[in-house]
């Protein structure tokens, strides 16, 4: 069963430069799926089009049957998104943006204090918590935008870059986080990285873009056989010998 | 509106009181021409032309009118910051009206305005300032504020929003300001002489704005300045406000 459904999405620039081109992707409700692709290749674009941050010229989404452009005030609550840069209040304390956030999500005040409380210790800022944002390492700073997208449970969520910065410590805690929401609670994962070695621990299903059109998707099981880079062969190693082959 | 538009309202005016640089600069501003006008030339405050209120009277509706000039940056001031650290982007994602999101700085900008007018008007009512129609002059020259600081804050907000540059909002007020010299804001009509300036002057939002607060105040003025202030100011203020929500779709993430 489809979780997200993309149809002949196009996405231009300028009159010539399409980002996205004729894209056709299906991504299986509670699957943890990586898109891969080079600088440039239109991954952020997409991500972008999905969480509703930029228009589509053509085509068609659904995530969990919601449409971006018809079900708006759903499709937040559906889905959640720790994009490549950090969304942060500088001014603010990491409780009180989690409890904002819990709060413009709906929550009662209680409620939304129980979840700052919570993400705050699964996230381990503790020590962090009535600190400014703005005087937290970029590492804490990473953990909390990545805490920010889970707020309000959502059954989509999008990871863009969303390891940068931190260090090995909060990289395990992450993981241990997003893989046991996948695992136990069937919350669809969108992985974007650089950082092959984590989508080939973590994915099960990929799709790799270059030039804004899809050049293979299908389990990360699959791309391997298909390039065939060697038995013990890892993605990076797989990715880069179809790269090189273009 | 809902729950969560009520509470990125709050957090405007929260962020407002913790960051009241533009507020307190247009009150600032507006006390310096009030003080620094009525001592230079309140001396001809007995001349007729200047009516029963004399010069302060005069003078005073330009204290409201720099007043809005001076804080309506406070919204894109919000704004940017929001912008430039990212949080925006982590506000656009969630289920808030995208318009809200430009709405709730404004309407605490405009809160604000309103508030530090009060505040000028009753340091007016202390020093004499006439009402001509009592309560219903108060609330006209607050209407005339509203609508003022609306198309003010309006389109510094949208020019903000283009530009991503919170600087850029000073190019209203630096618009704004030529305009209050080439209007009838330091002496009546029949005292000018120079027919270009007169000419200009009719031409001038501006002039309709005082005239209106005159006609409210001493009633120096006649009462169509009023109503054409409310008609111009309130297109002004609805184009501003379709300009603003109008920038936000042409943001950039």
């Amino acid at each position: 069963m489809s979780e997200i459904e993309i149809k002949v999405l196009t996405k231009c620039y300028k009159e010539d430069i399409k980002a996205l081109n004729k894209i056709n992707l299906n991504i299986r409700k509670g699957s943890f799926f990586a898109l891969l692709g080079p600088n440039g290749a239109g991954k952020s674009t997409l991500v972008g089009i999905m969480t509703t941050l930029i228009k589509k010229d053509e085509g068609d989404i659904m995530i969990g049957g919601l449409s971006p452009e018809k079900d708006f005030s759903d499709m937040q609550h559906y889905i959640g998104a720790a994009l490549q840069e950090n969304e942060l209040d500088p001014a603010e304390t990491p409780f009180n943006l989690l409890h904002f956030q819990g709060r413009l999500f709906g929550m009662s005040n209680i409620k939304a204090r129980q979840r700052a409380d919570e993400l705050i210790s699964l996230f381990g800022l503790e020590n962090e918590k009535n600190k400014k944002t703005g005087s937290l390492s970029g590492g804490n700073k990473r953990r909390l935008h990545c805490a920010l997208a889970l707020v309000h449970r959502p059954r989509v969520l999008f990871l863009d870059e969303p390891t940068v910065g931190m260090d090995p410590m909060a990289r395990e805690t992450f993981w241990r986080v997003i893989t046991s929401l996948n695992q136990n609670e069937g919350v669809t994962v969108m992985l974007t990285t650089q950082y092959l070695e984590e989508a080939d621990k973590y994915a099960i299903d990929m799709a790799l873009i270059i030039g804004g059109s899809i050049h293979f998707q299908g389990t990360v099981y699959a791309f391997k056989q298909q390039v065939n880079a060697g038995d013990n062969a890892s993605l990076e190693d797989n990715y880069l010998k179809y790269i090189k082959s273009l | 509106m809902n729950k969560a538009d009520l509470h990125l309202i709050r957090r405007g005016v929260t962020k407002l009181i913790l960051r009241p640089e533009a507020p307190l600069m247009g009150f600032g501003m507006s006390l310096f021409f009030l003080i620094v006008y009525n001592a230079g030339i309140g001396g001809i405050g007995f001349l007729e032309a200047f009516g029963p209120g004399g010069y302060f009277a005069f003078i005073f509706p330009i204290a409201l009118v720099s007043l809005a000039m001076g804080s309506s940056a406070g919204a894109s001031q919000a704004l940017n910051a929001d912008m430039q650290s990212g949080y925006f982007r982590r506000l656009y994602l969630s289920p808030v009206s995208r318009k809200v999101l430009i709405a709730a700085p404004m309407l605490a900008d405009i809160a604000s305005t309103l508030i530090f007018s009060s505040l000028i008007i009753a340091i007016g009512a202390l020093f004499g300032l006439p009402f001509r129609f009592g309560v219903l002059s108060l609330c006209g020259v607050l209407l005339l504020s509203l609508l003022w600081a609306i198309t003010l804050c309006g389109f510094s907000t949208g020019v903000m929003i283009r530009t991503g540059r919170h600087q850029s909002a000073a190019i209203i007020t630096n618009t704004v300001f030529p305009l209050i010299f080439l209007s009838t804001t330091y002496m009546p009509r029949e005292l000018i002489t120079s027919d270009w300036l007169l000419f200009v002057s009719w031409g001038n939002p501006v002039t309709y704005v005082l005239e209106g607060m005159r006609f409210l105040l001493a009633g120096t003025s006649p009462a169509n300045f009023f109503i054409i202030a409310v008609a111009v100011l309130g297109s002004s203020s609805t184009v501003s406000i379709l300009f603003a929500f109008k920038s936000a779709n042409k943001m950039k993430f």
